[in-house]
């Protein structure tokens, strides 16, 4: 990790706390519309879909259909729900978009979203041990963790926890981990399991109960529509989440080097933890503006449409303070995920010397 | 029909699966208000029909509320809320008209006067046009006619005289069997607020009494004194109604008391304008009430509203303490709070706050 002194520290706070002030300074009507603007796009694709679904007998029409849900359901996990929960929009005083009762269109209940993802993941943004979106504890992705043999098998983990991800994610507080290790007791979780079952239990009956029963002589038609949109929203999450800090380049920490750390060495954990993708405007959007990953771990609780304006002034930043500033097209970052997934399934022995052979090429 | 169907129980917890939130009928809110604001479930939209201004800096507002909206008694008042730059602004004002304006023609109306500095209010005054659409609670308030009738002495200041008009309005339509007196005090003669109307309630309902005192006319101002009250007969049996500006309410208070007249039949309202916040250390601090867990603690100082909730013995939801995570973001329902990270001082009113980042200055009410 790049080495600053507390004067360096304090000087990176500083500067990345003008870009926020200027920013929190700005907010109003336009943030407020952009936000609603996508909400109604929310609303339209998801009625589309929804009403276009029973005649998915007509193969173009459930293309439509699923395609619409899928996205309405992309929209709004990704740029409404994640960054809604994350405060973005609570200077706005609106009952609706508040990030402590918004509740969103997926498996994982929004009270567990904020526990291990707002808190534990951005508090503690890879740090080995404490992030435990770092792998997902089902994937090894630096040498920090011991190989095991299931290791050389989890390109098949990854495949499953991409197709399944609401669930995995919607599972994530359970800590199976830790179960396993016998570090805490499944009593402990049955509040938790309680609530996903609530939370998990109300979606599977919405899109595989309710809406194929509700046109109930064309409800296979239905059924398979609504598990291809949730499919689409799936994958699509899974690998937009993936780019955002298992690049070739985003770097993990120590606990002990981030003991009692200052606001500046958190702001230069998360430059050098995440990383970017670019792409066209609705990529972007599609992504809830998760391609400035980077722009979003610094300052989680701005509006993420803002990402883009602010990303000039965050890379002079990172110039000033020699920080790197990881970005790169969705293919190649999508790219060196993949290839780190399949690295580090081998042991390390092997890896070294695989990627020894590599740079010898390179030279 | 179909209103009925959507108001079972079933109905809405259906809702509740599909749309993932306790107010299903708001789900499509963001679409129908494109089409038609007055479709709004979230809370009751109310058109602006009229704006009438009462004096230079006085205007009342002619609205037309959403038909599911239950109606109000006179001397009560409502929320208004409405996005002002994209930040929705919650104020509480008080009805002017009587209940029999809505009963019969589905109108209300409030009368505002423009605060200085004040942001909704000079929002109102500027900006919100006849046929907008601005969001209204249910009333609420316990300033009421008393029944069974009784003598009353109502002493208002400036823009107090709100409920007073909406409470005369009634009790000159019902007949009202004792007598009324209202003390109404105003800067200037210029500064009255529904002069046509109270003259012409007192011209038809010989009961009320009016006297209207201009304060800043003279060299010197001409605040209430007891002489004022000479004129009252039959004080001491007098249910008294105060609605102005502190200065008032404390002095007519005084001089009630002095005449004898017991603190339980006088009764008091009014909305203070937001106290000016300033950024000094030795202004923080205060009282903080937690409503849901019942307990009310003191502070002093800078410290936040999570440690203060803590050493109270609460344990409200939190994460990372630095103002980030916003998994303590809660309600703050009145008070004014300053943002330790930005140095920031919040609304008086309702809205969200961090409690880690949040130091109170003078009282403050949470939803904890």
């Amino acid at each position: 990790m790049k080495k600053l002194n507390d004067d360096q520290l304090n000087e990176l706070q500083k500067d990345l706390d003008a870009i926020r002030d200027e920013v929190l300074a700005d907010l109003g009507e336009r943030d407020a519309n952009y936000i609603r603007k996508i909400i109604r796009l929310h609303r339209t694709l998801e009625i589309g879909g929804r009403v276009m679904m029973p005649f998915g007998f007509i193969p173009p029409v459930f293309v439509a259909a699923t395609a619409s849900l899928g996205i309405a359901k992309i929209l709004e996990n990704m740029e409404i729900g994640h960054n809604v929960m994350h405060g973005q929009y609570d200077w706005m005083n609106d009952p609706s978009l508040n990030s402590q009762t918004y509740e969103w269109d997926t498996a994982c209940s929004s009270e567990s979203w904020r526990r291990t993802h707002n808190y534990e993941h951005h508090t503690y943004t890879n740090i080995i041990g404490k992030d435990r979106d770092y792998g997902y504890a089902v994937l090894r992705l630096s040498d920090d963790e011991r190989w095991k043999p299931w290791h050389s098998l989890q390109f098949i983990n990854y495949v499953l926890l991409s197709t399944l991800f609401q669930w995995g994610v919607g599972l994530h507080e359970l800590e199976t981990e830790k179960l396993t290790r016998r570090e805490i007791r499944l009593r402990d979780k049955i509040p938790f399991l309680k609530d996903f079952a609530r939370k998990g239990g109300r979606q599977a009956f919405k899109d595989y109960v309710f809406f194929p029963l509700l046109t109930l002589p064309v409800a296979p038609i239905v059924l398979a529509g609504n598990v291809g949109a949730n499919l689409i929203r799936n994958l699509w999450a899974s690998t937009v989440i993936f780019c955002g800090h298992f690049t070739q380049d985003a770097e993990t920490f120590s606990e002990e080097e981030c003991e009692g750390e200052s606001k500046g060495h958190w702001y230069l954990r998360q430059l050098t933890g995440s990383s970017n993708f670019t792409g066209g405007k609705w990529l972007h959007v599609l992504s809830g503006h998760l391609s400035y990953q980077v722009e979003h771990h610094v300052f989680p609780d701005l509006p993420a449409h803002r990402y883009p304006e602010i990303s000039e002034k965050v890379q002079a930043v990172c110039k000033k303070h020699d920080i790197p500033y990881n970005t790169g097209t969705f293919a190649k970052q999508y790219g060196t995920v993949l290839s780190r997934i399949a690295r580090y399934s081998l042991p390390d022995a092997l890896r070294t010397r695989l990627e020894g052979k590599r740079e010898l090429q390179a030279i | 029909m179909l209103a009925r169907i959507s108001n079972t129980k079933a109905f809405h917890w259906l809702g509740r699966q599909l749309m993932n939130r306790d107010n299903p009928a708001a789900w499509l809110d963001p679409l129908t208000e494109t089409l038609n604001p007055m479709w709004v479930q979230e809370y009751t939209p109310a058109r602006v029909e009229r704006i009438i201004a009462e004096t230079g800096d006085t205007k009342t507002f002619v609205l037309t509320p959403a038909k599911r909206w239950t109606g109000f008694q006179a001397g009560q008042h409502v929320n208004i809320c409405t996005d002002v730059n994209g930040v929705r602004r919650t104020r509480t004002f008080s009805l002017s008209s009587s209940p029999l304006l809505w009963e019969l023609q589905g109108q209300i109306t409030l009368t505002i006067k423009r605060l200085p500095g004040g942001l909704v209010t000079n929002w109102m005054h500027d900006s919100l046009e006849e046929g907008d659409v601005i969001g209204l609670t249910e009333a609420f308030g316990d300033f009421q006619i008393p029944q069974p009738a009784k003598p009353a002495l109502y002493i208002a200041g400036g823009s107090g005289i709100t409920p007073i008009l909406s409470q005369l309005e009634t009790m000159a339509a019902e007949n009202y069997r004792a007598s009324v007196a209202l003390l109404y005090f105003v800067r200037t003669q210029d500064d009255v607020i529904a002069r046509e109307a109270l003259t012409a309630l007192a011209a038809r309902w010989p009961a009320l009494s009016l006297t209207i005192i201009a304060t800043h006319e003279g060299k010197e101002p001409r605040y209430l004194k007891d002489s004022d009250l000479t004129p009252v007969t039959g004080l001491q049996v007098r249910e008294v109604y105060l609605c102005g500006p502190k200065g008032l309410m404390d002095l007519a208070s005084d001089l009630l008391n002095q005449r004898g007249v017991k603190e339980q039949q006088i009764h008091s309202t009014f909305f203070a304008p937001p106290a000016q916040a300033q950024l000094d250390g030795a202004q923080l601090g205060g009282e903080v009430t937690f409503t849901t867990s019942n307990l009310m603690v003191g502070s002093e100082g800078d410290a936040n509203l999570l440690d203060i909730a803590e050493a109270a013995g609460l344990k409200p939801q939190h994460g990372c303490r630095m103002g980030i995570c916003h998994q303590c973001s809660c309600r703050k329902t009145s008070g004014t709070v300053v943002n330790r990270l930005t140095g920031k001082v919040s609304g008086p009113g309702e809205e969200t706050v961090q409690l880690c980042v949040s130091v109170p200055q003078g009282p403050v009410v949470l939803d904890v």
